[in-house]
């Protein structure tokens, strides 16, 4: 009994520093707008690939962190990196699988003001796997008309994603950049 | 006083270019026929990439050939050289020159179109020569198959004009091209 008296005492007052803070403005990307790209490097060179469906649940505002939150979305099998051949050897069984992993999930837990933007730290599930991935990323607001753009860096092999002879990382890297530039509308 | 004499033989340089530029090709077909017959997966890719690699080093080697080539004249043909034989002989020497560009040439737009960049041992990418283009693509992969088996058949051409000189004429066509020997004027 004193134990939950004593618990609702804190989430009030967690709900109160939140709301001196304002609390976050709620948008969904754009979907027509954003991007979302990964870079991978092959026999030593770049090689670029978009998801062309993602949805993103973005809550944001500068002055309110604590209360931040990006939820995103991905349609593994929309990926496209521009050459068919690539883009099923990558769908297949021996990289993303999609046959049993078709999405990947990344939702952030915590958000800190750097220098140069926002870093975020968030559990990124891709091939069946959660590991945490941090995001860096600029927030710009300006005529009304919301932004974030930003990059981050995984290894692929700390998710699976390289079975078989895909385990080597002598002809494709287990590490892939990625960056995203998601176009935010409010959210209804 | 300098040596106005026409040269004998083809210059060290010459001849180092010549053996490397021709054991980097004979790499490239095995490359080329052993990835053929593998399925879509990484040993194809692995192969594909060294491929590039050694087409881009052929390139660039071709490219300082010519240079060498344009300071350094080759030495004349025998003189018991019919017309036509001369003419066979400078008309497969400049068909290998185009394809030593071409083949590369083609190779690389080929990788472009394909939106697979190439890379020179993984040291630094190539600029793609064109856009990502599936038709492109399929006209320059039958161009870039075609142009290997002319080289091919002008190759076997060559291996066997060298050994008629060597063996039938017993002039010394062969043997100004093969480094550690001397040429006698066997013409």
């Amino acid at each position: 009994m004193m134990r939950r008296a004593y618990g609702s005492v804190a989430i009030f007052a967690a709900a109160a520093a939140a709301s001196a803070a304002g609390p976050a403005t709620s948008y969904m990307a754009d979907p027509a707008a954003s991007r979302l790209e990964f870079t991978g490097v092959q026999e030593g060179a770049e090689f670029k690939g978009t998801f062309r469906k993602f949805t993103a649940a973005v809550d944001f505002a500068p002055d309110a962190l604590a209360s931040a939150r990006f939820d995103v979305q991905i349609d593994l099998n929309s990926l496209d990196t521009m050459d068919k051949d690539r883009d099923q050897t990558i769908r297949g069984p021996d990289l993303f699988d999609i046959a049993h992993y078709p999405t990947a999930h990344y939702v952030t837990r915590s958000f800190t003001k750097t220098a140069a933007g926002y870093t975020a730290v968030g559990a990124l599930t891709l091939h069946g796997v959660t590991k945490d991935v941090p995001i860096d990323f600029q927030f710009v607001s300006a005529a009304g008309k919301s932004k974030i753009e930003g990059t981050a860096k995984l290894k692929r092999l700390e998710f699976g994603v390289g079975q078989g002879d895909w385990k080597s990382t002598s002809e494709v890297k287990d590490e892939v950049k990625v960056a995203f530039s998601l176009v935010l509308k409010p959210a209804t | 006083m300098p040596n106005h004499d026409p040269p004998t033989r083809y210059t060290g340089v010459a001849q180092t270019f010549h053996w490397i530029i021709a054991a980097l090709i004979v790499t490239q077909f095995i490359i080329a026929w052993t990835a053929e017959d593998l399925p879509q997966g990484m040993h194809k890719l692995a192969l594909l990439g060294r491929h590039k690699s050694v087409g881009m080093t052929v390139l660039m080697l071709a490219i300082l050939r010519l240079l060498w080539r344009f300071k350094h004249p080759p030495p004349d043909l025998p003189s018991a050289m019919t017309p036509v034989q001369r003419r066979l002989a400078r008309a497969t020497h400049i068909a290998f020159y185009v394809l030593l560009f071409a083949m590369p040439l083609t190779g690389w737009m080929m990788s472009s179109a394909k939106n697979y960049s190439v890379s020179w041992w993984g040291l630094f990418t190539w600029p793609d020569l064109i856009g990502k283009n599936e038709t492109a693509f399929n006209i320059l992969k039958a161009t870039h198959d075609t142009l290997s088996f002319i080289l091919l058949v002008l190759a076997v051409l060559h291996v066997l004009a060298a050994l008629k000189h060597h063996f039938w004429n017993k002039d010394d066509v062969f043997v100004r091209m093969l480094p550690f020997t001397k040429s006698e004027k066997r013409s």
